[in-house]
């Protein structure tokens, strides 16, 4: 076979659920060395085609017909028998959820070991040693004992690189990952497509990543597939693809890029102000205190946006809930319209709540499911009369009929309009929205930050957004504050935190961060900034600051000292004095 | 082979397994229905639909069934509307009532009561297990700990004993089954509210500025009360078994009334001689009457979970 000739070759390739056709004459080439990004909105069947690659299909769907050449070889043509004995050895598949994927009954190197021994004729022995080996190359520090760990005693992480180690160690030619990423942090994320691609590149394998995040395929893709409804509607190279998308639904979710930030706000007057909020919770059994959110400031002005970011476990949904009284504070003032919020009886906030409000993450789970939309909005208005109700529904963007009709029946993206419109209509002063777009598709999630922006627009309401999705949040934030185990560690206003930020926490934050935007591909450069380690335990903090034992440019008093907030003249704070001393 | 592809294939198989088995559930579901249906029918109308009477004793006393080879003769006798001797179908017992009578009239008092203390236990127990979820901690665990110490003592113990102080009625044995089983809604009850509390449209609400209780009966009692009502088909089928036990001990429905558990005691001592039919066919009903309610809640718990 000449060396050019592609490794993956897809002809006509179909799948049907009945009569409706999941996938639907796929064809498309991967050639060796090469990443090519899938992607599409939820349904349009991506994953269907993943599987389908390996000559799998989920029930009751069967494959219709076409090709699947791996380095010339029919894989739909070759009998069960043959065709099991080539996935994994031939082609590889990196699913979502890696700690569901993994038996918890065996350590992950047994379950290495035994996807080397199906494939390659080797030893007990020499297995032992090559599946420690890929541990190590997928940047595990201490592999021999990790091997010995079970999946529940790793992090998701390194769950993950455990799959990558399955896929790739019988040396697969070409690995499907289908959302490897999806779930995890953005540094994690960000190590772990390094470590992918640098693998494959290694090995000139080809792979097919399946993903929703744009930021990826701009950041690792050497070509992008789009599919919608089954057929794949355009192929580009990536960064044509960015420069000029050929297809409806890419302009679509690529016209969210080019939004222009936000207006400011009309007054410099400030809504609300955070001082000290402090909030940790009793772990049962241990008796162990969890600090969640550490002497937190904050200040919201009327009609700002303060996006509030960090990784999973950084605190930031417990401030949003502090804020509404829906976890008690331990410390802290929360000044807000002249009163501190803290310190008011229960019953009086009663009435002030309604002037705060806020938008969940599960858009599911926020709404009763006995009760129809009209009924749900209805129940924030004081005076309920059905023609206020479409107005709202309507402000919304979404029809009135919706009113007769039960959460389940409407798309995600429906219900969290729902949960906007409850929210507006107590006529509140601030909306915490938390993680308002996570759980949506990214089509929805583009029509919710849109409807965000122009309520704002229209009212004048403050938002706090608390969002892991940096993207998100810089297309709707004025300020931002950047929180790390429980503490602030850095605020200041979009393009400070964006373009320079200071504190090293938030430095290795942006560049693990995917902008969407070929210019800078983090393929093609040498991934900077990265901590080393482990984040501490909010169980067991360190003496000093936080962040002492990760940093890379950590000095001796860091170590000893705690750190507080620095305000710095050019209205930015920052919780790291060697920063701050610049 | 590559595990990875392994633990797909064993998936999909199960997926595909999950597929098979669901129109076979529905069918389950549906006899099921259609017993707990025809048992309530029975309940209301059953006396009246009986070809003889219930309670006057005949000389035609311990007359077998017809064998079934007489069975088709017989059937056609009737549609003739020819004169024909009177046709025990189930035989009768040593009192020569027809056994066919009273098995039909027994839902009367086996399934009325059976519900009656169900419907009490749900009421009392969802409310109380909403107590219980909604409370302080520490009245939420007392309650636990005394529904826990009521669920602990034996139902026939307490059977016994509340018929010897109130005396045998139907109205005792609905209260000693609502004892046993007003702990059991109370859990349920209790721990789907423990969820529900924390459910994002209960916190919105919270937001909004509603009361506690207004949530509590609002939003959190209604999404809690599934569990506790497809638990409820379920215990009724059992609570006719438990109905027909304690009449069997003696605890229950007092003599001559038609109840299928006094029905088995009376004939029992008759089984040794080969007089098997006046117990038998009232126990076959029992069995069908709890296998549908065990059939319908399941389907029901089916559809809930879906």
């Amino acid at each position: 076979m000449p060396d050019n000739a592609p490794i993956l070759a897809v002809r006509g390739f179909s799948v049907a659920f009945g009569a409706n056709r999941a996938v639907n004459d796929v064809s498309f080439d991967i050639n060796p060395g090469e990443i090519v990004g899938l992607t599409g909105d939820s349904g349009s069947g991506k994953s269907t085609l993943g599987l389908g690659l390996l000559g799998l299909v989920r029930a009751p769907g069967r494959i219709l017909g076409g090709s699947i050449a791996i380095e010339g070889t029919d894989l739909l043509r070759l009998p069960e028998a043959e065709r099991r004995a080539r996935r994994g050895r031939q082609i590889g598949l990196i699913v979502q959820n890696p700690r569901g994927s993994l038996s918890p009954l065996h350590t992950v190197g047994q379950q290495i070991r035994s996807v080397l021994r199906a494939h390659l004729t080797i030893t007990r022995p020499q297995a032992k040693l090559r599946s420690v080996d890929l541990l190590r190359q997928l940047g595990l520090n201490d592999p021999e004992r990790r091997a010995q760990a079970y999946p529940h005693e790793i992090s998701g992480g390194m769950a993950q690189r455990v799959l990558i180690a399955m896929a790739m160690g019988a040396g697969p030619r070409v690995l499907i990952a289908d959302e490897p990423t999806s779930g995890l942090d953005v540094t994690i994320q960000a190590q772990f497509l390094d470590e992918l691609s640098k693998v494959s590149r290694q090995a000139g394998s080809a792979v097919l990543l399946l993903t929703q995040d744009l930021g990826i395929i701009a950041n690792y893709c050497d070509r992008v597939l789009v599919m919608e409804d089954g057929r794949l509607v355009a192929e580009d190279r990536t960064a044509h693809f960015f420069a000029a998308p050929q297809d409806r639904y890419s302009r679509r979710l690529l016209s969210l890029a080019q939004l222009s930030p936000p207006p400011p706000p009309k007054t410099a007057e400030t809504l609300l102000a955070v001082h000290g909020l402090s909030k940790a919770f009793l772990l049962r059994g241990s008796g162990k205190r969890l600090q969640a959110v550490d002497r937190v400031d904050l200040a919201i002005g009327r009609g700002e946006t303060l996006g509030l970011v960090g990784e999973s476990g950084s605190g930031k949904t417990t401030v949003g809930r502090c804020l509404l009284r829906l976890i008690e504070p331990d410390s802290g003032k929360v000044m807000f319209e002249g009163r501190d919020l803290a310190r008011t009886p229960l019953a009086t906030l009663r009435q002030l709540r309604r002037r705060l409000q806020i938008v969940f993450q599960d858009p599911l789970d926020a709404l009763d499911p006995r009760w129809t939309v009209g009924r749900i909005v209805s129940e924030a208005l004081e005076r309920p009369s059905v023609g206020r109700i479409a107005e709202l529904l309507q402000l919304v963007g979404l029809d009135p009929s919706t009113a007769s009709l039960r959460a389940r029946g409407l798309s995600a993206g429906a219900q969290q309009r729902v949960s906007i419109a409850r929210a507006i209509a107590a006529d509140p002063a601030l909306i915490v929205l938390d993680e308002p777009t996570s759980a949506l598709t990214p089509l929805a999630r583009v029509g919710i930050v849109t409807l965000l922006r122009s309520l704002q627009r229209e009212f004048g309401m403050s938002y706090l957004f608390i969002s892991h999705d940096l993207n998100t949040v810089e297309q709707l934030s004025h300020r931002v504050a950047v929180m790390y185990l429980g503490q602030v560690v850095e605020v200041g206003t979009r393009e400070q935190v964006f373009n320079a930020p200071l504190h090293p926490y938030s430095r290795a934050l942006l560049a693990a961060h995917l902008a969407p935007d070929t210019t800078d591909r983090r393929i093609d450069r040498a991934p900077g900034a990265a901590l080393a380690g482990e984040i501490p335990s909010p169980v067991d903090l360190p003496v000093g600051c936080y962040l002492a034992s990760r940093c890379p440019n950590v000095q001796e008093p860091c170590r000893t000292t705690p750190q507080d907030l620095q305000y710095l003249p050019d209205g930015r704070a920052v919780r790291c004095a060697p920063a701050a001393a610049l | 082979m590559s595990e990875s592809a392994e633990i797909d294939t064993a998936l999909l198989q199960a997926d595909f397994d999950a597929q098979l088995a669901r129109p076979v559930s529905n069918t389950l579901f549906h006899v099921g229905a259609a017993i707990v249906a025809l048992s309530l029918l029975l309940m209301v109308i059953g006396p009246w639909l009986t070809p003889y009477d219930i309670g006057r004793p005949s000389d035609e006393i311990m007359q077998p069934p017809p064998s079934l080879s007489q069975v088709p003769g017989l059937v056609r006798q009737m549609l003739a509307g020819a004169p024909h001797p009177a046709i025990h179908w189930l035989g009768t017992d040593s009192a020569g009532l027809d056994v066919f009578s009273r098995v039909l009239a027994a839902p009367r008092a086996d399934v009325s009561i059976a519900v009656g203390a169900n419907l009490f236990s749900l009421l009392v127990g969802s409310l109380l297990g909403l107590f219980a979820g909604t409370a302080r901690p520490w009245v939420g665990g007392l309650t636990m700990r005394i529904s826990d110490l009521v669920q602990a003592f034996p139902v026939f113990i307490t059977g016994m004993i509340l018929v010897t102080l109130a005396g045998r009625s139907n109205g005792t044995i609905v209260v000693t089954l609502a004892l046993l089983y007003t702990p059991i809604y109370i859990r349920l009850t209790r721990s789907e509210v423990l969820t529900q509390r924390h459910r994002g449209f209960v916190d919105a609400a919270r937001v909004l500025g509603k009361s506690e209780g207004w949530i509590a009966l609002h939003h959190v009692l209604p999404n809690a009360l599934a569990p506790a009502m497809i638990q409820a088909s379920v215990t009724i089928g059992f609570a006719i078994l438990m109905t027909a036990g304690l009449s069997f001990v003696g605890a229950g429905v007092r003599p001559p009334t038609p109840e299928w558990g006094l029905m088995i005691a009376a004939g029992a001592d008759g089984i040794v001689q080969g007089e098997w039919w006046p117990s038998v066919f009232p126990g076959i009903a029992i069995s069908i009457t709890v296998f549908g309610y065990a059939a319908f809640g399941n389907g029901l718990e089916r559809r809930h979970a879906r």
